[in-house]
């Protein structure tokens, strides 16, 4: 039972924060529908190669969200959700990339300018050939 | 979860030649603990200590958070060990040192010793000193895993075993992890074992605990950064561990503290990557 994830080795946020953030793309792309079994804490860990105390804060925070369910002696499920939480989370996900992506762009010094030109070329070869 | 299964304080032995500790050890219920060091670092000596096949000097040792008098060895009933249990015996056939060591132990799950007998393809009849060093690794493997133990303490159990039984072990090993109450001390010298079974990493250098760490704080606070120019002082800093000139990078073991550092010398880093946990551990053996 695996899942595509995959903790970034230039990524500086914590791999418990990376994990979260890629399950939840993953549940409210549909990668991962309602039911679906996710790993255990420990089979997530070994294919990560981080520490189960990374994975099991992961889960807890999954679980709060309402993302994820455990079900004693079953394992751990993908919940439904509500549409309209799950609009609001995609809608946070891709707000949450482009955010870092800018971020990423001031840092190596580029203008507004710069940037737009960027977007305008990259959403441009994403969406013209039959995207 | 935080329940203690084996407790070290003060632990020490000397040798002629050697002295392991004094060193303090605390595995945690749900944990896997690795412990890496060099040859002759000490970490067969103190599974012997452990499992009271040697005396030590000082010290004490608690498993299950109770202090255990020398005779009473009910302690061992939970604990599985694979090191050198078997090498007495080495004379005897598998099934002859199966029906030797079974009634040793309450629990003795028989049809477990078969199913992983099976798996790893253990002639039973072959006398034990017999078989290859892969294979004794793989039965010592499987003695510790079969009266149900609370705690494995095992002593580089894939050392020579071929890479699909080594395969097995880990998914064993994953599995005796699963319901999160169990723990486990693991000696190994293999990356991937450290990446995919362990938790907290212990660094054991001339019997002396050297480092101990929850591996995702390795991640956390390795790193390698590429940065505009090299200073005198940054090449200085306590927390920078490694230099090089061609392109300017730094190695430090504190990233929080090495960007404030940068910014107060206003050093650019061009780019952060997290450091493998193979360079991270030459970097701790090698600079210690």
């Amino acid at each position: 039972m695996r899942i595509p994830i995959q903790v970034s080795e230039e990524n500086r946020e914590p791999i418990y924060h990376q994990v979260e953030t890629q399950i939840k793309a993953l549940i409210v792309g549909g990668k991962l529908p309602p039911g679906t079994p996710l790993p255990s804490i420990r089979a997530l860990a070994s294919d990560l190669g981080c520490s189960v105390i990374t994975t099991r804060r992961t889960y807890q925070n999954l679980q709060a969200d309402g993302f994820i369910q455990t079900i004693q002696g079953k394992g751990t499920f993908v919940r439904e959700m509500e549409s309209t939480r799950m609009e609001k989370t995609k809608q946070k996900v891709v707000y949450e990339a482009f955010e870092k992506a800018i971020q990423q762009g001031k840092q190596v010094g580029f203008s507004k300018e710069d940037m737009k030109a960027i977007f305008s070329t990259i959403i441009k070869k994403n969406f013209t050939n039959g995207g | 979860m935080q329940n203690l299964l084996l407790q070290v304080k003060g632990l020490s032995k000397n040798f002629n030649t050697f002295k392991l500790g004094p060193l303090d050890l605390y595995v945690k219920q749900g944990i896997v603990t690795g412990l890496v060091g060099a040859n002759g670092s000490g970490k067969t000596t103190l599974f012997r200590l452990l499992m009271k096949l040697m005396k030590e000097d000082a010290g004490h040792i608690q498993f299950f958070g109770r202090n255990w008098t020398e005779n009473e060895s009910t302690w061992k009933e939970k604990v599985g060990y694979a090191g050198e249990l078997l090498d007495a015996y080495d004379f005897l056939p598998i099934k002859e040192l199966k029906k030797l060591i079974s009634p040793w132990y309450p629990n003795w799950n028989n049809q477990q010793f078969e199913y992983l007998s099976k798996r790893y393809q253990i002639n039973l009849e072959e006398k034990y000193e017999k078989c290859s060093n892969g294979t004794k690794k793989k039965i010592d493997f499987i003695f510790a895993l079969c009266h149900d133990p609370s705690l494995l303490l095992l002593d580089e159990p894939t050392a020579g075993v071929d890479i699909v039984s080594r395969r097995k072990m880990k998914e064993d090993l994953i599995r005796f992890m699963e319901d999160d109450e169990k723990s486990i001390v693991l000696a190994t010298h293999t990356i991937d074992e450290i990446n995919q079974l362990c938790d907290e990493i212990i660094v054991l250098d001339s019997g002396k605990i050297i480092h101990s760490y929850n591996k995702d704080d390795i991640y956390d606070n390795w790193a390698r950064v590429w940065i505009s120019n090299l200073t005198q002082d940054l090449k200085n800093h306590p927390n920078v561990i490694h230099y090089e000139l061609t392109p300017p990078q730094i190695v430090t073991n504190h990233m929080d503290e090495l960007e404030s550092v940068l910014q107060a010398e206003q050093i650019t880093s061009l780019q952060v990557q997290r450091l493998s946990m193979e360079e991270v551990l030459e970097y701790i053996i090698e600079y210690s």
